[in-house]
């Protein structure tokens, strides 16, 4: 397996000069493309690479380089190798490039970025709004995203709850009843 | 005379939906023109949620992702963080990971063929499969403390070994099952009305299939075989033999002949499973939780559910927390994209029909 992945990699840099190859130390091989070149490389690596099978796109937002990741995740059926297709883009007013004419799954995928991260796909505008609706906060997915602000500001707090008071101690003072013996030693002082 | 094209709502509360999602349907008389997935009513921001805690506490969240069978869940986790780790797991604790694996695949499969004849009309045939199933859950509920989430496998190995005489009961289900899949033929597979209604229903071609992603039972009735548990081995599987069965009709009926099949094969992977199963750990403790740091690096691990491949990407930036946990789910193709299109000119009869064959499953395609 391991003269597999190494033949990979060195056809890989063979091939596509353009991207930076490695090999993953927890298996599989890496690409970083950039976004330019992405959807060449994908669909190089489709049709003469046999990467058929798009396992997985995923975002990862790095906050403190002011990028965020994309990952590609392919899967050939014949060599049995995972592969890793990485491109950064600018976090602000960047975007990414769709790829729904390669794998119309990827489709799905753009729609939740673009909604959960707020990272607009070229070739994929005005995506049907996917599990989020009529949102118009920061986009939530993202790394300086609040979820307590935000649900502090959205919603309020239900009467006995404020504090995170403990309710058994709130609910006995307003109707007199006593906490019983066995959930005395659970309750808050 | 032309026919008016009307909208109409499945869900996101409809008893033939396998969950909470909707699925707007333009029909001609009953004839779908077209269909739209519509998700969002189950949103719980497990994602987002996983990013603001510490790794042990993840673990509780994950197993919620999937309902009917969360175990996948919990290994994928605990695995991914052994990878970037380093840490080793013993092999005692492999083989009970297999053995919960296969017996959630078991329940989840009982709970498929009440669905899937459920969705046929044929109603006896839920009651019994749902109450079979019962009997794998008093097994988890005697080994992990909760029928269907069950915060078992965690990072190092699981929870607690077997308890006393535990193996001779699984055994002793395993067998009883065995029994029943005789009943469940001629309640489901060998009932006429079963195969008219699921024979050329939901048609999806093999080429169409390895393009667009499809995994499991849907990818292995059209005549593909390929199982993460031979192509990429992990846990002992390797060590265990069993077959993939496949079929080549790409409709509803080969999926319900690739899952009758594989039921077999999850019963013999659990018997091997008890013969073979080695003495020993079955936990590589982790240090304290509160302090507890995990090595930079992303990983991508991936089971075989019963639906078919069910991948983890986490991504560590070396902190407490981790950085980035994102799902793959079976669902989130095949009940959108492969849905969608399935749809398109079926009969409005069928559509529950379809998304049971397909393994549709709502809190996997929101999480």
């Amino acid at each position: 397996m391991s003269d597999n992945i190494q033949n990979l990699q060195k056809s890989l840099s063979e091939r596509l000069p353009q991207c930076s190859v490695k090999i993953r130390k927890h298996g599989g091989v890496e690409l970083n493309s950039s976004k330019e070149n992405l959807v060449g490389v994908l669909a190089h690596l489709r049709e003469h690479f046999g990467y058929r099978h798009l396992s997985h796109i995923s975002c990862v937002d790095w906050l403190e380089q002011n990028q965020f990741e994309l990952v590609y995740i392919l899967w050939n059926y014949e060599s049995r190798i995972q592969l890793f297709v990485k491109v950064r883009l600018a976090r602000e007013n960047g975007s990414g490039i769709s790829i729904r004419h390669l794998w119309p799954q990827a489709d799905t995928y753009e729609r939740e970025i673009a909604e959960m991260y707020g990272l607009p796909f070229d070739g994929n505008e005005n995506p049907r709004e996917l599990i989020l609706e009529d949102w118009d906060a920061m986009p939530p997915m993202r790394r300086d995203f609040d979820t307590r602000a935000y649900s502090k500001e959205a919603f309020y707090d239900r009467p006995g709850r404020e504090d995170a008071k403990d309710v058994r101690s709130v609910i006995s003072g307003r109707s007199g009843e006593e906490i019983p013996e066995i959930a005395i030693p659970y309750t808050r002082k | 005379m032309r026919e008016k094209e009307t909208t109409l709502y499945l869900g996101p509360q409809h008893p033939g939906i396998t969950g909470n999602m909707m699925v707007k349907l333009k029909v001609t008389g009953d004839t779908i023109v077209r269909a739209e997935t519509h998700v969002g009513y189950l949103h719980r921001g497990f994602e987002k949620l996983m990013e603001v805690r510490n790794w042990m506490q993840v673990f509780p969240i994950v197993c919620r992702i999937c309902v009917p069978e969360p175990d996948p869940n919990e290994e994928n986790l605990a695995r991914a963080i052994e990878t970037l780790e380093g840490r080793e797991v013993p092999e005692r604790a492999q083989y009970i990971r297999v053995m919960v694996l296969e017996l959630a695949r078991l329940a989840s499969y009982l709970l498929w063929f009440g669905g899937q004849s459920g969705s046929a009309g044929l109603y006896t045939m839920p009651q019994w499969s749902v109450g079979d199933r019962d009997y794998i859950l008093d097994l988890f509920e005697e080994l992990t403390g909760g029928r269907v989430y069950h915060m078992y496998i965690w990072a190092g190995g699981v929870r607690r070994d077997l308890p006393e005489g535990f193996a001779d009961r699984v055994l002793r289900v395993m067998d009883y099952l065995e029994k029943r899949l005789k009943h469940y033929d001629n309640l489901m597979l060998d009932n006429s009305i079963f195969q008219k209604r699921a024979q050329g229903v939901g048609v999806i071609d093999r080429e169409k299939a390895l393009d667009w992603g499809i995994v499991g039972p849907p990818l292995r009735g059209c005549g593909f075989k390929h199982d993460v548990r031979i192509d990429d081995p992990y846990l002992v599987y390797d060590k265990l033999k069993f077959e993939v069965p496949t079929e080549t009709g790409c409709d509803v009926w080969a999926r319900a002949l690739v899952r009758r099949r594989e039921f077999e094969q999850s019963i013999s992977i659990i018997r091997q499973v008890m013969e073979k199963m080695p003495g020993g750990d079955f936990y590589n403790k982790v240090p304290n939780p509160l302090h507890w740091k995990v090595p930079a690096g992303d990983v991508y691990v991936k089971t075989e559910s019963a639906r078919g491949e069910f991948g983890y990407y986490v991504v560590s930036d070396g902190s407490d927390k981790p950085r980035r946990v994102h799902v793959r789910g079976p669902a989130y193709v095949h009940g959108i994209t492969l849905l969608e299109h399935l749809l398109q000119g079926a009969n409005l009869a069928d559509v529950s029909f379809i998304m049971n064959s397909l393994g549709t499953c709502p809190p996997e395609m929101e999480r």
